[in-house]
């Protein structure tokens, strides 16, 4: 998926597993810059005893290159803490909890929020409270009214915050590209699906239904920009504390040390499809600034070279190119340095030449607010990915597209991409979701109750 | 003497131009590189520390939290990486503090059987 369990050892972590990075310049204000940062992949709704939540010993953050030096200029630090008002029952609920200050709501979470920039660092929010997961109609009615936002909170500084469950807003055909690379709708050329007499099928979305938590931020454009740079680059980590002891004898773990980067996400779907198996672990420990060291799988991504023989001649030009091992400058520019200005007519995302793996937003183009298009960039939508990304962006088709060979053109005119690379999908768009998405922040749709998901 | 190395310990000068206000990188450093310090000395009791800059390396990794008000009572976390060579590295807080002790690292062990 995007970067759900996309490594050995996050996938044994899921509190500090980045899943989805958003950013985007707000559609409804668009003097505003949405940030949002999604962990702990895959929740079943129906979750009790033990709802999900934050990791109280995870410093989650997300960062803001606004200088294109591919380092952190501007970060938003969020701890947890969870208070446990009655430990001696069995319920997060013994009511329904009707409201934030429900008395009989047993395990919630606040959490804090702090700005660090050039300035220093400054305390933004304590005690912010997330609301409870959504449990179902008897313990969480009128969610989205009475718990959900009023968990948005409004800072001093004009941003607005929210932390908490969100529905999945993420779609994919997990089980199917993970099955040799299968596209459902393309699956009677897929050399593996053909020969079992698969037909064409529609995507069949593996996260509906499902939940994460989300970490959102809307803040001032002029809060994460500097003046004549309206480029910024985005990307969010999960670190831990060095130490950790589990200690019976004093009633749990006793951490210490320094925090160290265990998970990190901006473009989607790096770690999990370009960067191969033996270094997931260690990209997920690297600084953005580091990662001319992966440059060669983004020059060659193993994507491309397995369409051709997966697909067998469905993509003889892309098979010509990766035969003659031409580096993509394409997959490089857009996913490690940006696009430059004078490559697409009006439109530049570029940061300068320091390879990092950044969510790169111009913030200076206007949010597309008639019709945009899921394909973004590729759908001639230059509100959308990779200018950012929206939460209904269908990422997993314009990089596959990509990879396949349409954005071979943008730095070599004579290629002429095979006619299947524009038409790759895994068969879904968000109609495939199980709900909508919301026209506010923190846009990303009601979490979904466990008494009705998975449906009787 | 054991050498002591503090992750958190400024490198190189703060970064940023003159006349400016310190980097956020220059503020942590220096934050970060002066509350260690006090903790290496103050923990390690008998051991004579030598002075954080006297065996400074380049950080491994910026700490960008504000470090904890160390309490009196606070709890330790050593770790011998490699006893043979005297690397010890001591957690304490949001701190890192690596000593170069071959006596301390041989004392451990011997402890420890």
């Amino acid at each position: 998926m995007s970067s759900h369990r996309e490594a050995p050892e996050i996938s044994k972590d899921p509190v500090a597993d980045s899943t989805d990075v958003y950013a985007f310049v707000s559609p409804d204000k668009p003097g505003t810059v949405t940030l949002i940062a999604n962990y702990v992949p895959l929740e079943g709704p129906a979750a009790g005893p033990n709802f999900f939540e934050f990791g109280d010993d995870v410093l989650y953050e997300i960062h803001i290159d606004t200088r294109g030096h591919g380092e952190p200029d501007v970060t938003y630090q969020f701890r947890f803490a969870t208070q446990l008002p009655d430990p001696d029952t069995f319920l997060y609920n013994t009511e329904p909890i009707t409201s934030l200050t429900s008395p009989t709501w047993n395990r919630r979470q606040t959490y804090s929020l702090t700005r660090v920039d050039h300035g220093g660092r400054r305390v933004l929010g304590e005690r912010l409270i997330c609301p409870p997961c959504n449990i179902g109609p008897l313990s969480t009615p009128d969610y989205a009214a009475a718990l959900a936002q009023p968990a948005v909170h409004a800072l001093s500084d004009g941003s607005l915050v929210f932390a908490g469950q969100r529905a999945e807003g993420f779609y994919v055909d997990l089980g199917s590209i993970f099955d040799l690379l299968d596209l459902r709708p393309f699956q009677n050329l897929q050399v593996y699906a053909k020969a079992l007499g698969f037909t064409a099928a529609p995507g069949v979305n593996t996260p509906k239904f499902l939940n994460v938590h989300s970490i959102a931020l809307q803040v001032p454009v002029s809060r994460v920009t500097e003046a004549g740079r309206p480029v910024i680059g985005v990307w969010t980590t999960a670190s831990r504390q060095r130490a950790r002891v589990y200690d019976a004898e004093g009633g749990g773990q006793f951490r210490s040390g320094p925090f160290t980067q265990v998970s990190r996400l901006a473009n989607p779907l790096i770690n999990e499809v370009i960067i191969p198996l033996g270094k997931k672990d260690f990209w997920n420990t690297q600084p953005p600034t580091h990662d001319k060291q992966f440059a060669q799988y983004y020059a060659h991504p193993e994507v491309a070279a397995l369409l051709p023989a997966l697909y067998p001649g469905v993509f003889p030009n892309l098979a010509a190119l990766d035969k003659a091992r031409t580096p993509r400058a394409d997959i490089e520019a857009i996913l490690l340095t940006g696009i430059p200005k004078g490559i697409i007519d009006g439109f530049t995302n570029f940061t300068g030449p320091v390879q990092a793996d950044l969510l790169r937003l111009n913030t200076a183009i206007p949010p597309t607010t008639s019709k945009p298009s899921i394909f973004g960039l590729l759908g001639g939508d230059a509100a959308g990915f990779p200018n950012g990304r929206r939460v209904f962006d269908d990422v997993v088709s314009i990089e596959l597209r990509a990879l396949a060979g349409v954005t071979v053109p943008l730095v070599d005119k004579s290629f002429t991409p095979d006619a299947a690379a524009g038409e790759l999908t895994d068969g879904l768009t968000p109609a495939d979701l199980g709900t909508p998405y919301l026209d506010t922040f923190p846009y990303l749709g009601v979490p979904y109750d466990g008494y009705d998901h998975p449906a009787a | 003497m054991p050498d002591v190395e503090n992750t958190g310990t400024p490198a190189r000068p703060p970064d940023g131009p003159p006349g400016r206000a310190p980097s956020r990188r220059a503020v942590l450093r220096g934050a970060a590189g002066a509350g260690a310090a006090g903790i290496a000395a103050a923990t390690l009791g008998g051991v004579a520390a030598a002075p954080a800059s006297a065996a400074a390396r380049p950080q491994a990794r910026d700490p960008r939290t504000a470090p904890d008000a160390a309490a009196a009572d606070e709890g330790i976390v050593v770790h011998v990486r490699d006893a043979a060579a005297g690397q010890i590295d001591v957690f304490r807080g949001t701190t890192q503090t690596r000593l170069q002790d071959r006596d301390l690292a041989a004392r451990l062990v011997r402890a420890s059987r």
